[in-house]
């Protein structure tokens, strides 16, 4: 669902390295030592896997427009690069700011304003930056902004606009505990223990000027923001509903390490907003906007058989799954969960829902997952399996109506969901009822049904919970581990599943750096959510995005990021 | 006299505007759901302390008494509360999206005006004609149609199929528009901007037309029906024999008795203006206060759906009033 | 029949009225019936409308599908007569394989029963209400037609749409939520009316007979005022179908497995550009039951209210 997901996405943390997993093996530079020499395997590492980028064209000043329009699916709530919880609102705030690091379209993550992060041990990050780097005001960036930057978001009630609070970002970099200036150009970031994941999750942070924001007030920095992104925001419709920014000459070029470095290629760029996915298409195919994201699945084919369209697909970082009450019946009993996750025939849904862009759920893990259980396989569609095990647990069709029950009571229950899931969800209760489970369903908007899930008030909810940092962490610990009130664990945990064992080994894996330590203690936790269900693993779209024939050097990117500093608008 | 007579009808709205506040402000409060657990579900995790904070804040703990008081106190300054999701003072939100409203809608009015009234003139002037047969079938179908639908439909046809049209928004951004009073129409004949104006023209065409359309079949009925009863009268017999031309009769005479029916009806339509704008700007994308009601419904920001659905009654207690004060100036016989 | 049966016995009389106010309601029926004839407009209305009821009502033997099952690999047909479509499912399926016919027919269901228990409720609460406080007067009608004039300040989809999100879907909901605002014109007619004829000679007469007030509202009174009710009743039907249908399309009607109009036009939405016809059927089934019950309506006016007539 558009807020939290995409919010979880950043707050997700970020990959470990994607060396582990992806790239043929490159050897770890560092020998676990005993006291604190332990090098973390950091950044700068240029993946084999980067996606084809068609080669540069070089823009001539010409005829047509030279100012790109992007459609969005829901808008920014809001452009503060500290103050936002939606993926809408990263996608255009990072076109206006560089973080220390940043990603590339996969998962490999790259310097952009740190010229180096080096681990003077397993809890301090030692940080230099780059010079030159100039703030669309002309002033250049340095140690303090940086320092600056990152105390706004960690430090209780920093924002003080519209009303004194904390960044909703911090969570994301909670194991930070303090950060100094060691230098004009030089800082020390401290953290409360080892963070395997810190600089994924840095490439979710961007840089503020400290002078700036302080004269003008947050308040004045959101009505004309400044950053050092290669786009200089111009205006904004009310409710972010269009926003407006051009090129900004002076950018000192980019992460070095992602070609084309240098200034954006088009003049300016426009970030419109159209919820809906027709209309989105619609303006696409009307040569309206030239760019537009979740394209839905059902019409990418016509899509890539429309000439002067072409369309990109990503692996997705979305997996969904329908969880189920745990401590409620009837799916408080192991078996009917298992049950359920045989009744579903997610082959069906991939080929006939997702034009076969899909891939089924092999557990907890989306199966790009760096640290997925190589050993799960998906619950394999098998009705009969579904209904002995039904039957194990007392649901049988007694009198013969057609629907299961027990105990004189029919096996009835309503799927909650979110619009968006609305042809899944469908689906899926449509599957329940044909083995004879009386499945209904019924939409929400997420900010009113969440807080009734995380009080245990419903009994099954189908949605999606970002994954793009391909690192169990930050989504591993915010699904599956017991709810801890206050504190990140839990805060997506929907099912009210809350298993020692499994919390043990989630926050174990959090602090371990060694991978092949990490990769057991997460094997171990996803075999037992695997076992004992806690939802039904569904599948993981890909995501699909479009554009006009004109743009250039663009692709969509996993964690759905749309990075206009490459593209180019042909004539 | 007549003015002490508007004046006493306007103070009347004033306590039809105060219930009003009262109904929307009461119906919030006493629908299930903790408005506290909606905002945090906007964000991540957060602390029992910070929830307690925000419900001090927003003045939750107090009784529901207390907390209409200082919500009217607050509203009759002009401060309608904070929303909850947006986080920015509800007024200001109000504010930025009623222009756009009031554009559609005095687009959608003035089109079915254009339509409804000669329409309804000619009608009844060629009563059981061809043309009056048909305009009265397309009356029926005006109201028998639903707005959405309609849109829906209008969008395949003129924007996707035939790319007249566009497909959403107010403006095309090449034409380089800026806002003066966010009617975009009005800012680009302010700003002598040719291109814009032709193209927020077009954004209007389909919107004004659905949401106008249901409006017209009423209007051109109501027209039509109170002609043909002026015409009837002896008023007008007598005139026609006292050898005034037709043109000069229909106009100068049946018309303006016509038109009283016709200003209350119009009066009332304003409602419906008000309330279809919300699926019209739902079908059409368009940046309005109905869209942001819609999604702030769904998001049970109450502030703002509080603070909008009272800017929509008010708006519609105000065009009454107004209609009733049309209604003196068209006929003087009648007083407020 | 016999001029003057014995009437001896208060049960006997009480028989005899009955059976006059029978035949004379048959009379009614009968005159009305010619009338109608002499409509053609109204009368193939009323047809379409007979034949919409007994769709609704018949749905489950007349359709071949389950409106609720689907089947994936059927997704989007189109309709019969276009390339790739069937007679099987006469005007294609939706995005979840179903058949769009059967789910129009059952969808009349949801939209003639909201229709018409919402239309019902608000006359019965607008005309007693009406009723009461026009031929009583004083307090009770001082508070209820301020409360009814606090009500029509509201834009009625506005109010509609605030009491379903709040209140969340479900039937009984959406029935209230019509009907809040529902009754309020129904009371001002009736208010008027009763107030207008309450100042007829008849009424006099009846006082002077010695008829109680309740006997005089119900017996005098109410039956030269129930016509113009009728008929705007009719009229208001369509409006309540139309709302119905409104608040499904956003979301906020009945839940979602049940098939309702407007619900199946907002989920074809997405899918305009290439399967028009999930919207577009649906909409067509929506503005022919609304376009007849406003013909029938105004059909119904003419007959019972000639004096209207002349004005067309």
């Amino acid at each position: 669902m558009i807020s939290i997901k995409r919010f979880s996405i950043s707050i997700l943390l970020i990959l470990g390295v994607i060396l582990s997993a992806c790239a043929p093996a490159t050897p770890q530079p560092s020998a676990p030592s005993v006291v604190k020499e332990t090098v973390m395997v950091v950044e700068t590492v240029v993946v084999t896997e980067l996606q084809e980028v068609e080669k540069l064209v070089t823009p001539t000043t010409t005829p047509g427009r030279q100012t790109l329009i992007v459609a969005l699916a829901g808008p920014p709530d809001t452009i503060d690069p500290a103050d936002h919880r939606n993926r809408f609102s990263e996608t255009v705030v990072r076109d206006m700011f560089d973080g220390l690091v940043t990603r590339d379209n996969i998962s490999g993550v790259h310097n952009e304003l740190a010229e180096s992060l080096t681990w003077k041990d397993e809890q301090t990050l030692e940080i230099q930056l780059r010079q030159g780097v100039k703030f669309h005001d002309g002033s250049e960036m340095t140690a303090d902004d940086v320092v600056f930057t990152f105390n706004r978001i960690i430090q209780e009630n920093a924002i003080e606009y519209p009303e004194a609070h904390t960044s909703p970002r911090k969570g994301l970099i909670a194991p930070l505990v303090s950060i100094e200036k060691t230098g004009d150009y030089s800082v020390v970031m401290n953290f409360s223990a080892p963070w395997p994941p810190a600089l994924q999750l840095l490439v979710h942070q961007q840089i503020v000027p400290k002078a700036y924001l302080e004269q003008v007030g947050t308040q004045g920095f959101i009505e004309n923001p400044i950053g050092t992104g290669p786009f200089k925001f111009v205006s904004t419709q009310p409710g972010f509903t269009e926003i407006v920014m051009e090129r900004f000459d002076d950018y000192y070029g980019g992460a070095p390490d992602l070609a084309p470095v240098g200034p954006a290629c088009v003049e300016g760029a426009v970030f419109r907003v159209i919820p809906e996915a027709s209309t989105r298409v619609a303006a696409l195919l009307a040569g309206e906007v030239d760019i537009i994201q979740a394209v839905p699945a059902e019409l990418i084919s016509t899509l890539e058989q429309t000439p002067g369209i072409q369309v990109k697909t990503v692996p997705g970082t979305q997996p969904k799954w329908m969880e189920m009450n745990v401590n409620q019946p009837p799916f408080d009993d192991v078996l009917v969960r298992q049950a359920l996750n045989y009744a579903v025939d997610k082959e069906l849904i991939i080929e006939a829902i997702y034009g076969g862009r899909a891939v089924a759920l092999p557990g907890s893990l989306s199966p790009y997952n760096n640290y997925v259980n190589k050993s799960l396989q998906p619950y394999e569609y098998n009705v009969e399996m579904a209904l002995e095990l039904l039957a194990e647990a007392g649901y049988t069709d007694s009198n013969g109506d057609g629907t299961l029950d027990k105990n004189g009571q029919n096996f009835s229950f309503t799927i909650d969901s979110v619009e968006e899931h609305r042809t899944l969800a469908e689906a899926v209760a449509d599957q329940f009822r044909a083995i004879g489970i009386d499945a209904s369903v019924r939409f929400w908007e997420y900010s009113v049904v969440r807080p009734q899930l995380l009080a245990g008030e419903r009994m099954a909810y189908l949605d999606d919970w970002g994954d793009s940092a391909f690192d169990p962490v930050g989504h591993f610990e915010a699904k599956w581990h017991g709810y801890v009130d206050g504190a990140a664990y839990g805060r997506g945990n929907f099912s009210t599943y809350n298993n020692e064992r499994v919390n043990e080994l989630i926050v174990q894996g959090e602090t371990t750096p060694d991978t092949a330590q990490r990769q057991a203690l997460y094997d171990e936790a996803q075999q037992i959510i695997y076992d004992e269900a806690p939802a039904v693993f569904l599948i993981l779209p890909e995501e699909a995005e479009a554009a006009s024939v004109r743009v250039q050097n663009w692709g969509p990117a996993a964690d759905s990021r749309i990075n206009l500093h490459d593209v180019c608008l042909a004539p | 006299m007549k003015a002490i007579k508007i004046l006493e009808r306007s103070l009347a709205a004033i306590p039809i505007m105060f219930g009003v506040a009262i109904v929307v402000f009461l119906f919030m409060r006493l629908t299930p759901g903790d408005p506290v657990d909606i905002m945090m579900g906007q964000g991540g995790a957060v602390s029992a302390g910070e929830m307690e904070q925000l419900r001090a804040e927003f003045h939750l703990d107090q009784p529901l008494h207390i907390q209409l008081w200082l919500f009217l106190k607050d509203a009759v300054r002009g401060d309608l509360g904070y929303s909850y999701v947006q986080k920015l003072p509800v007024t200001r939100l109000v504010a930025e999206r009623l222009p756009a409203t009031m554009e559609l809608a005095t687009a959608a009015l003035l089109v079915s005006l254009t339509i409804a009234l000669p329409v309804g003139i000619l009608s009844a002037t060629r009563q059981n004609s061809l043309l009056d047969r048909f305009s009265m079938a397309g009356a029926f179908l005006g109201i028998s149609m639903p707005g959405f639908w309609l849109g829906i439909v209008l969008i395949l046809i003129f924007a996707v199929r035939l790319k007249w049209l566009p497909v959403q928004g107010r403006v095309d951004f090449e034409s380089q528009f800026t806002p003066v009073t966010g009617f975009f129409v009005l800012d680009s004949l302010l700003t002598g901007n040719r291109a814009a104006l032709i193209s927020s023209l077009k954004h209007l065409a389909l919107p004004a037309l659905t949401l106008g359309a249901p409006v017209s079949a009423v209007v051109a009925r109501v027209i039509r029906s109170s002609m043909l009863e002026t015409l009837r009268s002896d008023y007008v017999t007598l005139a026609r024999s006292k050898g005034l031309s037709e043109w000069s009769v229909v106009f100068k005479h049946a018309l303006r008795n016509a038109l009283i029916p016709t200003v209350t009806v119009v009066g009332l339509q304003v409602g419906v203006l008000l309330g279809g704008n919300m699926i019209v700007e739902t079908v059409f994308s368009w940046p309005g206060l109905g869209r942001m009601v819609v999604g702030a419904i769904f998001d049970r920001d109450f502030p703002l759906v509080q603070g909008s659905v009272m800017v929509y009654a008010f708006t519609f207690v105000i065009a009454n009033l107004v209609v009733d004060i049309l209604y003196t100036y068209l006929n003087p016989k009648i007083s407020l | 029949m016999e001029i003057t049966p014995s009437i001896a016995t208060p049960m006997q009389r009480l028989l005899y009225l009955w059976r006059i106010r029978w035949r004379l309601t048959l009379r009614a029926l009968k005159e009305f019936g010619r009338q109608l004839l002499g409509h053609p407009v109204a009368l193939v209305a009323g047809i379409i409308i007979l034949a919409y009821l007994l769709g609704a009502i018949f749905a489950p033997q007349i359709t071949s599908h389950d409106p609720a099952r689907g089947n994936l690999r059927l997704r989007f047909q189109p309709p019969a007569w276009q390339e790739g479509g069937s007679w099987e499912y006469p005007l294609g399926t939706d995005a979840q394989g179903r058949d769009l016919l059967t789910r129009i027919i059952y969808g009349a269901r949801i939209s003639l029963l909201v229709g018409g228990l919402s239309v019902g409720i608000s006359i019965l609460l607008g005309s007693t209400l009406g009723a009461l406080t026009g031929y009583y007067r004083g307090r009770l009608d001082a508070i209820i037609s301020r409360l009814a004039d606090l009500l029509l300040a509201f834009p009625f989809l506005i109010f509609a749409i605030g009491v379903m999100a709040f209140m969340g879907p479900g039937f009984t909901n959406l029935i209230m939520a019509l009907t809040f605002k529902g009754w309020v014109e129904f009371f001002r007619v009736v208010r008027g009316e009763m107030m207008a004829e309450k100042t007829q000679e008849y009424v006099e007469a009846a006082r002077v007979s010695g008829l109680g007030h309740t006997a005089i509202i119900a017996k005098e009174i109410l039956p030269n005022i129930i016509q113009s009710v009728f008929v705007l009743g009719t009229l208001r039907m369509g409006d309540m179908i139309i709302m119905e249908a409104s608040l499904s399309f956003l979301g906020l009607g009945i839940q979602p497995h049940i098939p309702a109009w407007g619900s199946m036009v907002a989920s074809g939405r997405d899918y305009m550009l290439v399967s028009w016809w999930v919207s577009t059927f649906p909409g067509i089934a929506l503005l022919i039951l609304v376009l007849s019950i406003n013909l029938f309506g105004e059909g119904l006016r003419d007959i019972l209210d000639p004096r209207l007539k002349l004005q067309g």
